[in-house]
């Protein structure tokens, strides 16, 4: 057992480390100053702080507009809501621990390896059983993280005006239908699938695979990380059958230049006639001017597989409290409105395109046929770097999503399995 | 009463000296000491009890290679862009240094892009080139095919310098231009009564004259561009396929996104060593050259 002198001294150096160490590798500070004086309990009123995400869609102003009605209902409590000072949540976190001046909630972030020692169990909590996906992102049977909704991964949006022109009649259920549906909608004259550049090349093909792998290997996360199940050669297949559909012009070889905002307009133009995306994408589609209408499917399934597979599904909007915050009570109580408050949950999933199966709320047309897709999928599985026990190392999806591209500029199939693989042994 | 005097400006200069060396240890040396410590832990940023694990981050440092690639990268953009941003700042300089009111204009012109924020440069520029940019949406609509500036590995290596050099050589001309008005005039009026051509004038009376400045821009050219991260957030995202990462985007993107601060703090040692032999080499090397071009 470590003296307990000998590891609060190395506890009180780090945060004065952090500071000067973002200094060094950010160029920047931030986030505060260890020692700060913190607004505690002034004229009776807590400050609870929530460190959030900032998007086109959450806007500061929207979350000041929504804790809103939480402080009118607890006179005691002030909800003070900060943007990220860094690129996004994880590193302004980073900053504002390494700073001794962490916030008192984190949205946006959920609990791996790395961050649950920093963060409050919340399985004593009677009301988290019942948020989406909290057992599945428990952690060694212990729950940090709670959401508002869920976002469906494995979708394929589709032009219907295409589909029509192309005499494709029935989504495609299976890998090949989908090439056979994309050699039509080629023939029709419309580019078969819309990819990009950014992280959203190798996003997609996790997206669309993510059902039939599921099937394939039932714990594949598991047996990744136990090592008995080599990731890239596991993706072999649809690595394989992804590099012939960019041989035969079925994707863009120019893809890797536009970035995920030009993918989406691109698709949203009707040029393309399938588009790989999660649930967000109806947000975007329900603002879109476009002469045609979309339509969505559930990714396909390998050949002799029950379709529809598995569907991927994240924690929309998930909620932590940190360990460290000394207004424990009044942050359960924020978190717990935030979560289960059906006003607050149904703002939160309108504003951002989330689902909650049993909350009702206004419904495009396509965002019905979505929340379908989520309430008879045979079973949810966890998505890309995962959740939960099902949590690969930290970079995995970007990790995986430079070697994808690697498909673009003359890799082999093979030697992106193999390149995957050595990342991960790497990590291990 | 000599010794009293002396006594009392050595302890004035020495308070005089305090703030400086408060600040210059503070702001760098402590950073760099606290750097390298944690070079040797294994912190992910959000722990507060990192283990020390030696020198284990530098042994992995070796058989990398997505460090391999970015250092290359790296070398290549400081490389070429140093090229590019000297010779077109040496060579505008040249063409705006006399007086007149145009000149001062296309001084100001050439200088803007150095006062956008690189991250700006780099929206603006992947607007422009990107697959549905600006450029290749003219192309397409006459009929042509697309030009994979941001793409294709070398075609967005290229760009990158490209815009780097584009953003960046206005300080070159400032500096080259303080340099040219301080060659003296009377040596130039020399060589032209010797019957000098403009290029002889230029070669052996301006460019000698010049070294200092050149060690300047090249040094601080170099030292800049080994540093290269913002505009390669923002113009490429270190793609395609991570081929135009440099060591510095690869270092935040270890350190933040990766969690290994530890890991990337001993990349960051590695790339302030490499930059500083560098520099030091470059100037040497420079000086050499101007005390033999004086001699």
């Amino acid at each position: 057992m470590r003296p307990r002198h000998a590891s609060r001294a190395r506890a009180g150096a780090l945060p004065a480390a952090g500071v000067l160490m973002t200094l060094v590798l950010a160029g920047c500070g931030g986030g505060g100053f260890a020692g700060e004086e913190r607004a505690q309990s002034e004229g009776g009123t807590t400050e609870v702080r929530m460190l959030v995400n900032i998007t086109p869609n959450l806007t500061q102003t929207y979350w000041e507009g929504l804790v809103k009605t939480f402080e009118q209902a607890n006179p005691g409590i002030d909800v003070k809501i900060e943007a990220p000072s860094g690129k996004g949540v994880a590193d302004t976190l980073q900053q504002q621990l390494a700073a001794g001046n962490a916030p008192d909630v984190v949205e946006t972030l959920m609990a791996d390896e790395t961050l649950a020692p920093q963060m409050l169990d919340l399985s004593d909590q009677p009301w988290v059983k019942d948020t989406p996906l909290a057992q599945e992102a428990a952690l060694d049977g212990k729950i940090y993280t709670v959401g508002v909704g869920e976002q469906a991964q494995s979708l394929v949006f589709y032009n219907k005006t295409a589909f029509d022109k192309a005499g494709i009649t029935e989504p495609p259920k299976t890998w090949d239908e989908l090439t056979e549906a994309m050699g039509k909608l080629k023939d029709a004259g419309y580019l078969p699938l819309r990819t990009a550049g950014d992280f959203v090349t190798g996003l997609q093909l996790l997206q669309l695979s993510g059902p039939a792998k599921a099937v394939a290997h039932p714990n594949w996360y598991q047996d990744v990380k136990a090592g008995t199940l080599k990731a890239g050669e596991s993706m072999l297949p649809y690595l394989e059958r992804y590099k012939s559909w960019l041989d035969k012009g079925y994707l863009d070889k120019n893809a890797l230049g536009l970035k995920y905002a030009d993918a989406e307009a691109s698709f949203l133009s009707g040029k393309a006639g399938m588009y790989v995306m999660g649930s967000w994408f109806t947000a975007a589609e329900a603002d879109a001017k476009k002469d045609f209408e979309v339509g969505v499917f559930p990714a396909p399934v390998d050949e002799g597989q029950s379709y529809p597979g598995p569907q991927g599904a994240t924690m929309a909007a998930p909620y932590m409290i940190l360990k460290s915050t000394p207004h424990k009570d009044a942050a359960l109580k924020l978190v717990q409105w935030l979560v289960t408050d059906k006003a607050a949950v149904a703002s939160q999933l309108q504003q951002d395109g989330n689902f909650r199966t049993g909350v009702e709320r206004e419904f495009t047309p396509l965002e019905r046929e979505v929340q379908k897709i989520l309430d008879e999928a045979p079973a949810k599985v966890a998505q890309g770097e995962g959740y939960g026990a099902d949590t690969l190392p930290k970079g995995f999806n970007s990790a995986w999503n430079t070697e994808v591209q690697g498909l673009y500029v003359g890799k082999s199939p093979r030697d992106v399995a193999t390149a995957v693989d050595r990342w991960l042994d790497s990590r291990s | 009463m000599r010794s009293g005097i002396a006594r009392g400006q050595g302890l004035a200069t020495a308070i005089m000296v305090v703030p400086a060396t408060v600040l210059y240890a503070v702001m760098l040396v402590v950073p760099v000491g606290l750097a390298f410590y944690l070079s040797l832990t294994d912190w992910d940023g959000f722990s507060a009890n990192p283990a020390v694990v030696g020198l284990d981050n530098y042994g992995r440092l070796l058989g990398d290679p997505e460090l391999r690639r970015a250092a290359l990268v790296t070398l290549l953009v400081a490389g070429a862009g140093t090229a590019g941003l000297n010779l077109l700042g040496l060579g505008f300089a040249l063409l705006v240094n006399g007086r007149s009111r145009a000149n001062t204009f296309f001084r100001m012109v050439l200088f803007y892009p150095h006062v956008l924020s690189a991250l700006v440069v780099g929206f603006l520029w992947s607007a422009i080139l990107g697959t549905t940019g600006a450029v290749n949406s003219f192309i397409t609509q006459r009929g042509g095919e697309v030009l994979p500036f941001l793409s294709d590995p070398a075609w967005a290596t290229v760009t990158m310098i490209a815009v780097l050099v584009w953003a960046g050589f206005g300080v070159n001309v400032v500096l080259y231009l303080a340099g040219l008005q301080a060659v003296p005039h009377s040596l130039i009026e020399a060589a032209q009564i010797d019957g000098a051509t403009r290029w002889q004038t230029f070669r052996n009376v301006t460019l000698p004259a010049l070294g200092p400045s050149v060690t300047v821009n090249v040094v601080l050219s170099l030292v800049t561009l080994l540093k290269t991260y913002d505009l390669v957030v923002s113009l490429t995202a270190g793609g395609p396929a991570g081929q135009t990462q440099t060591v510095a985007y690869l270092i935040l993107w270890n350190s933040f996104h990766d969690a290994r601060l530890g890991f990337g703090s001993a990349q960051s040692v590695v790339l302030m060593v490499v930059t500083a032999a560098l520099a030091f080499v470059v100037t040497r090397l420079r000086r050499r050259g101007e005390t033999a071009a004086h001699q």
